[in-house]
């Protein structure tokens, strides 16, 4: 016998070998925020609800059933009594309310806790201004009950219950490695964690690879198919495309871009590129002198061509955009107040005091070391080169530094991308108000925030609900602090005895779905 | 007969018996002449490139080589023929000039510290061990931020990390040649001690200090490349031999033609610096007999 690939021992033994792009930096869901974290930790702990990987449409998890008041402010949870923790402990509505209480305290740091808001004085409560979690819209009834109140109605409010940071820990297992509010305690290692989803950790060897196996104790363990996965941290693309070709994955986290046309010509079968509810955008200093004046940020806006960027360099497997939030999100549509005009790009720097580029001081422009980054830089660098005569340097930096100086406003323009944490086109306009700890732009302005922080959720209808975002986004993107680029599309390679996982909006997976499938006539 | 007359032999210098020699080295000669063109090519190239570094034509994107574009073009339709002779510039020039620098200190603190000895020896070494325990990487990172970015410096900094194993090779020659007599007979002359260093001990160690300098290009040259990946060196739309090399292995499978000529242009210069090191080394041994 030759040497098995991970590919067919995976499918013969049912283990998923997943492509997860990063080494993740833990596996406490209240503590981590990013997208290969979150991979892990949706296979490890299971919220009230979840999604159909499918319809996108939210599913009972730990809670069986709900009910919402006529006001849609009181969500009443009905949890199952069949739900255990890993070691055989009921799931309780007490575990929730805990767990909830334990994401808001402030020592804790969660990054996420802005995701609390909606309910009723979770916000005082984390700021400090009352101490009595009693007052806090969560409380368990009883065993199996648990009522949330919110301040508004929240459209969104289930959504938010499938999101980690509000997915259930198991209190003991926290209060015996540590505080409640320590972060990084050795609660996650293997031989201690306690999780409620449908797999277990299993092994973490480091920069090698993380994997889980299946939950006997899971309340639909019948269900699961999978034996289990294993999450390998990828960070280069064309090494991963590399594994992939050689049957080390089943499924990648990401397509290099020049490899789409080859895959495309010869194994379309293995491609999958969808829409992806994320925006990609070039954040703007409004404090700098140079970029502080409208006319040059529209400007700089109007130079870029983003149909032929996406159409050359990127492949064309982008949509262009215009606005921050993506077209056609719960029938929302943004305004389109801009396109690609040379001509008038270089009549607003002519206004704004720089003619033909003249006396234009130039700036940098900044974005994380990254092919894809790099690229889109080079091209837009010289798309202001020649449409406005002005000089723009290029500076890549590792991802903390950069990150670090696009937070402390130590940047012109920075690359940034933002990916929608629910379905709803608040995800992409509450970050711009002027309190907003991503902004990073010094973009303020009153009306913007009273109507995305006050008005829009008071609205009487969904409709009138996205009148008011598109007020608030029209006056965002007269102002420019941000230049949107294209709206993100998801792309996986994904083997084709891989079944029910399928491509959807917001590039979910529920791994209850996945199954692996051995074509017929392969060996 | 007439009395012979009393003509001394006209002394020959180091240099014009090293050159008598290095003539008489095809490999090397070619090797020279291979050099000098490039770097005049490179000298030459803002006037001589048939397109703009950084003048994209993205509707053409990344075609192979054509007659209108000789290497082909990279993904933004530049034109790589140009982009390899602008990277050349680059490439060579931190080549050039951090060698230089690695030289000069390197050479000037190893014969000082070898034919002093002593104390001075003791101390001036420590410090070179001193800076190697030092992670470079780290050194040329300090060195950029407290000075802020430039291509000069950059070049400069390079070469200051590269002189510790140039020190290190010449003070061991130095020793052995301070035994020497010849350099007993200069002491006895009462020479100055400069001039011993300058007139018979540096020449002496020229032949090995040559052959590290020639595998000290190529070093620094990949380092920067290494460097400009990071973001410390040359940004985009600038680029170099290295940069170019790397962001062509990105796509050798699709477009192999932006690995290839850049690889190329490197490979013949390394190889060019190689063979004439080795010429220069037997060119330049002052105790190879005078022809």
């Amino acid at each position: 016998m030759g040497g098995e690939t991970n590919v067919e021992s995976g499918n013969r033994l049912k283990i998923l070998h997943y492509g997860n792009y990063g080494e993740p930096q833990g596996l406490d869901p209240h503590v981590v925020t990013g997208v290969p974290e979150h991979h892990i930790v949706s296979a490890l702990f299971e919220g009230l609800v979840q999604k159909n990987p499918y319809t996108l449409e939210v599913e009972p998890a730990a809670a069986k059933s709900w009910d919402v008041s006529a006001d849609g402010r009181v969500y009443t949870f009905k949890l199952r009594e069949d739900a255990r923790w890993s070691n055989g402990d009921p799931v309780t509505a007490e575990d929730f309310a805990w767990s909830w209480w334990r994401a808001l305290q402030p020592a804790l740091g969660s990054q996420y806790v802005f995701m609390y808001f909606p309910i009723k004085n979770a916000e005082r409560f984390f700021n400090g201004e009352i101490e009595d979690f009693d007052k806090v819209g969560i409380k368990a009834l009883d065993q199996h009950t648990l009522r949330v109140e919110l301040n508004n109605p929240t459209p969104y409010f289930l959504q938010l219950l499938d999101h980690y940071s509000l997915f259930p820990v198991h209190p003991p297992t926290i209060k015996k490695y540590g505080e409640p509010h320590e972060s990084y305690t050795r609660w996650t290692r293997p031989e201690n964690i306690v999780s409620n989803g449908p797999f277990v950790l299993e092994e973490w060897r480091l920069f090698k690879y993380l994997s889980v196996r299946k939950n006997e104790l899971y309340w639909d363990a019948a269900r699961v198919r999978l034996n289990g996965i294993r999450f390998y941290p990828i960070d280069k693309q064309t090494t991963e495309e590399r594994m992939f070709r050689a049957g080390q994955l089943h499924s990648t986290e990401d397509i290099p871009i020049d490899r789409i046309p080859w895959y495309r010509a010869n194994r379309p079968d293995l491609i999958k590129i969808a829409p992806y509810v994320g925006s990609y955008l070039y954040r703007v200093n409004t404090r700098r002198e140079a970029l502080a004046d409208v006319r040059v940020r529209q400007a700089l806006a109007m130079s870029i061509d983003r149909e032929t960027l996406i159409n050359t360099v990127l492949n064309g497997i982008f949509t262009p955009a215009y606005a921050v939030v993506p077209d056609g999100l719960l029938g929302y549509q943004p305004p389109k107040l801009f396109d690609y005009n040379p001509d008038k790009a270089r009549q607003l720097l002519a206004q704004a005091g720089y003619p033909n580029g003249e006396g234009f001081p130039g700036f940098e422009l900044q974005y994380n070391s990254h092919e894809q980054h790099r690229k889109i830089a080079i091209a837009v660098q010289q798309m202001w080169n020649k449409n406005l005569n002005i000089s723009v340097q290029l500076q890549n930096k590792d991802w903390k530094v950069y990150l670090d100086d696009e937070t402390t406003g130590n940047y012109d323009v920075s690359r940034g991308g933002w990916i929608g944490d629910y379905v709803d086109p608040n995800t992409f306009l509450d970050m711009w108000t002027s309190e907003s700890g991503v902004n990073r732009t010094g973009f303020a302005n009153a009306r913007y925030d009273d109507l995305v922080l006050q008005q829009a959720p008071r609205a009487a209808s969904h409709e009138q609900r996205l009148e008011l975002f598109r007020e608030a986004e029209t006056i965002l993107m007269e102002n420019m602090p941000i230049l949107p680029i294209y709206t993100y599309s998801s792309k996986h390679l994904v083997h084709p005895s891989v079944q029910g996982m399928p491509s959807n909006y917001m590039d979910y997976k529920n791994y209850r779905y996945v199954d692996l499938q051995a074509a017929q006539d392969e060996n | 007969m007439n009395e012979p007359a009393l003509m001394a032999e006209q002394g020959t210098s180091l240099w014009t018996d090293a050159w008598l020699r290095l003539r008489n080295n095809r490999l090397a000669v070619a090797s020279l002449i291979v050099l000098l063109l490039l770097v005049f090519v490179c000298l030459i190239t803002p006037w001589i490139a048939p397109y703009g570094y950084e003048e994209q034509n993205l509707e053409l994107g990344a075609t192979p080589p054509s007659a209108e574009h000789w290497l082909g073009t990279d993904v933004y339709g530049r034109d790589m023929l140009t982009r390899v002779l602008y990277g050349g510039r680059v490439s060579l020039m931190v080549g050039f000039i951090a060698t230089s620098v690695a030289l000069l200190i390197g050479v000037l603190w190893g014969a000082v510290a070898g034919y002093v000895g002593g104390r001075t020896d003791a101390w001036m070494m420590r410090l070179v061990d001193i800076l190697y325990a030092l992670p470079f990487i780290i050194f040329i990172i300090l060195l950029m931020v407290v000075f802020g970015r430039s291509i000069l410096l950059l070049f400069l900094a390079i070469g200051a990390v590269e002189w510790l194993t140039m020190a290190r090779i010449v003070r061991g020659q130095v020793l052995g040649i301070r035994r020497q007599e010849y350099i007993e007979a200069a002491v006895a002359m009462g020479l100055p001690t400069w001039t011993i260093l300058r007139r018979h001990v540096i020449p002496n160690t020229l032949g090995p200090v040559i052959v590290y300098a020639t595998l000290t290009i190529p070093q620094v040259m990949l380092l920067e490349a290494f460097l400009s990946f990071l973001g410390l060196g040359i940004q985009p739309p600038q680029s170099s031999w290295g940069l170019l090399i790397s962001y062509g292995a990105e796509t050798m499978e699709e477009f192999p033609w932006l690995l290839v000529f850049p690889g190329l242009a490197l490979a013949i210069t390394l190889f060019a610096l190689n063979f004439l090191g080795d010429g220069l080394r037997d060119a330049l041994d002052p105790k190879a007999s005078k022809d």
